[in-house]
């Protein structure tokens, strides 16, 4: 029992999405800076913007359903929260058979009410980012879903630490839909701020927005390990957070060398590029099953 | 789907000065828009017929801060014209590496903005830091980075001396290195390149009958430019019009990364040909202008052609009006909109390089409501 309670709520559950959720954005935004040539803020910086936010007031507007606004950011949270407990991290986790699915799942609430709260704010820059917030969704769920579901095959359906370095369109696949969560360049659509302000966020001051920036910075967290676990074979606390950085490294690098695509550009890319790759990945995963 | 009205401003993170484009928007579609202006309007023509001639020059300084050097450059050869005073030829040349190192950093900043409005902030930075380069060597001439205050009639009022030339011409090289980079980044990054090709058209009809001007207009295959008439020492120097036959958004980053390449050349080629001599005639304090005389100065500023209208009261002007090139670009900016969708509307207006409040003007409100004044309403005012 106590192993449970210890990973659910301490590591790698809920403290540790918050915090090192929360360190990884301020490294990450060390790294943007320092590739930028800009000196950048320091790497605890998150946490002040965090405590900041979360003593400001709520501010609901005209057109908005105040319910929906404070239950999304939660919900949001707790989804993201929740899909770690089923990553084995370093040996805690909650295994079973078939909880790929209820970690699919779970990732998928978390950025689905990032989506609803655009429409529950009713102002119009919202209701665009959350229209484009469900097409990019849509566009790099099935992906994500397929690179997932291929190394489901392999280990029985549950999330084993697993090295999928032979199925490269599978990694490929799962990264990208890393960087289509959480919504980083080039996929930095519906929070396009030169177009619609800040998207769904537009209209959230005080304590739900600290929600949401705490769900954002437990699903870095959540999609790093989950990365580090299902392709890059996990390994001790060391060897993890050294590929968890690596992977950050990653993703910085990529957010620094692409420009914003537009909504159909991200679409057709989705659709037309990475997903022949990675449903060639799981047909040779298929055929080795019925050849094996 | 319901059609929704989209705000653009006048406070908006995509677009910096108070203008107001109001997208009606289907979906990600853009079915209609209106443009509103006149949030910041200051009232500085009229301002300027209050002031004697010297201290004019120093008020249009501020009519903008990116373009300062072009207004006083207009004023100044307008006045000079009025007042038959021939600035010296030192001056002439000094006015020039003024006026292109203004073009580089107004230039830089534009292609700056232009790449954050599609979201690549790496490159954004990247300008900006370079940006600080011609910065400094307007500092370096004139102690100031922003208001130089270099022109009087009959010249300038600080030197360029050998040994800030050679700085000059050091810190310059670097720059030309750096705006390599950013022409292959132009032609070859994909995405780039996707979201700026055939974004925001203006044909090369719409740019003549719509009075389109600057970057815009010659992005657009027309080779109007007025440096080339040689006002100034321009008809001294080999200068030449950069233009591009694309009529879109890429062309128009085009232009100005490809302007920027030609001022260095021009200062290059000033620094080395400035003749010896004054800087300036001692002119008196004030000046007297015999009334009613009148005369009309062109100047290429960085986004276009700026005109002053100067008419003379004496001791004072009797009227200025101005004319900044960014007014005439607004109607071009409705016809760029036509079709477009709303990720294309910041990259389209900031490739017009806009500066808003050097082109407000009046509007009228009468009972609460805005109103356009006719030509004879105007005669009774």
């Amino acid at each position: 029992m106590l192993p449970e309670i210890f990973s659910v709520l301490i590591f790698p559950g809920l403290l540790s999405a918050i915090i090192i959720g929360l360190l990884y954005e301020g490294i990450g935004r060390k790294i943007t800076a320092r590739m930028q040539h800009r000196r950048g803020p320091p790497i605890y910086q998150p946490f002040f913007d965090w405590i900041k936010t979360m003593t400001k007031e709520n501010i609901t507007p005209k057109a908005g359903n105040s319910f929906l606004m404070t239950l999304c950011p939660i919900v949001s949270f707790a989804a993201a929260v929740s899909a770690i407990i089923f990553v084995p991290v370093t040996g805690f986790s909650i295994g079973f058979e078939g909880n790929v699915f209820v970690f699919l799942y779970f990732l998928l609430i978390s950025v689905v009410f990032l989506a609803v709260a655009g429409f529950a704010t009713g102002s119009p820059f919202g209701v665009i980012g959350s229209m484009r917030e469900v097409m990019q969704i849509i566009a790099y769920e099935l992906p994500f879903i397929i690179s997932v579901i291929t190394l489901g095959f392999i280990s029985g359906f549950q999330i084993v630490a697993f090295s999928a370095f032979y199925l490269p369109f599978t990694v490929f696949g799962f990264m990208l839909g890393i960087l289509g969560k959480l919504g980083l360049p080039p996929f930095h659509i519906p929070e396009a701020e030169q177009e619609i302000v800040e998207g769904p966020m537009t209209e959230y001051t005080g304590p739900r927005l600290g929600m949401f920036q705490l769900s954002h910075a437990a699903l870095v967290w959540v999609l790093i390990s989950s990365a580090v676990v299902m392709i890059f074979g996990g390994g001790n606390i060391i060897e993890f957070f050294i590929k968890s950085l690596l992977i950050l490294i990653v993703l910085m690098f990529i957010k620094n060398v692409f420009s914003r695509a537009k909504i159909n550009q991200a679409f057709k890319f989705y659709w037309l590029v990475v997903m022949p790759l990675v449903l060639i990945d799981l047909v040779r995963v298929l055929t080795g099953f019925m050849v094996g | 789907m319901n059609n929704f009205c989209i705000p653009f401003g006048p406070q908006h993170p995509g677009l910096v000065e108070p203008i107001h484009v109001k997208l009606e928007v289907e979906g990600e579609n853009v079915v209609g828009y209106d443009i509103k202006f006149g949030y910041s309007h200051r009232g500085i023509e009229k301002a300027l017929e209050n002031r004697h001639w010297i201290k004019g020059i120093f008020l249009a300084e501020r009519v903008c801060g990116i373009c300062s050097h072009c207004h006083t450059l207009a004023i100044t050869q307008g006045i000079e014209t009025l007042a038959e005073i021939k600035p010296t030829e030192r001056s002439e040349y000094i006015r020039v590496v003024m006026a292109e190192l203004e073009r580089l950093h107004s230039h830089m900043l534009t292609l700056g903005v232009c790449f954050y409005e599609i979201g690549f902030q790496t490159v954004f930075q990247y300008m900006f830091r370079d940006r600080e380069i011609p910065m400094e060597l307007l500092e370096l001439i004139s102690g100031n980075r922003v208001n130089y205050g270099m022109n009087i009639p009959g010249g300038v009022r600080r030197d360029i001396e050998p040994h800030k030339s050679k700085a000059i011409l050091q810190k310059l090289s670097k720059l030309e290195s750096r705006f390599d980079y950013y022409i292959k980044l132009l032609e070859k990054d994909t995405l780039v390149k996707k979201r700026t090709q055939n974004v925001g058209i203006l044909s090369k009809k719409d740019a003549i009958h719509l009075g389109a001007t600057g970057p815009v207009r010659r992005a657009s295959g027309i080779s109007t430019d007025f440096r080339k008439t040689g006002y100034g020492a321009y008809g001294n120097l080999s200068f030449y019009a950069v233009i591009e036959k694309g009529c879109d958004v890429h062309s128009r980053l085009m232009v100005r990364t490809k302007e920027c390449i030609a001022s260095i050349r021009l200062i290059r080629e000033a620094l080395r040909n400035m003749p010896d001599g004054e800087i300036n005639r001692k002119m008196p304090p004030m000046m007297n202008i015999e009334k009613g005389r009148e005369t009309l100065s062109r100047v290429e500023a960085q986004r276009g052609e700026l005109i002053y209208y100067l008419r003379s009261d004496g001791m004072m002007p009797y009227r200025i009006k101005i004319k900044t090139p960014t007014y005439a670009n607004y109607l071009p900016l409705g016809e760029m909109l036509k079709g477009s969708v709303i990720s294309d509307v910041p990259i389209t207006v900031a490739s017009l390089d806009p500066c808003i409040t050097c082109a407000d003007r009046v509007t009228v409100v009468k009972d609460g409501k805005e109103s356009i004044v006719s030509k004879d309403d105007l005669k009774k005012m």
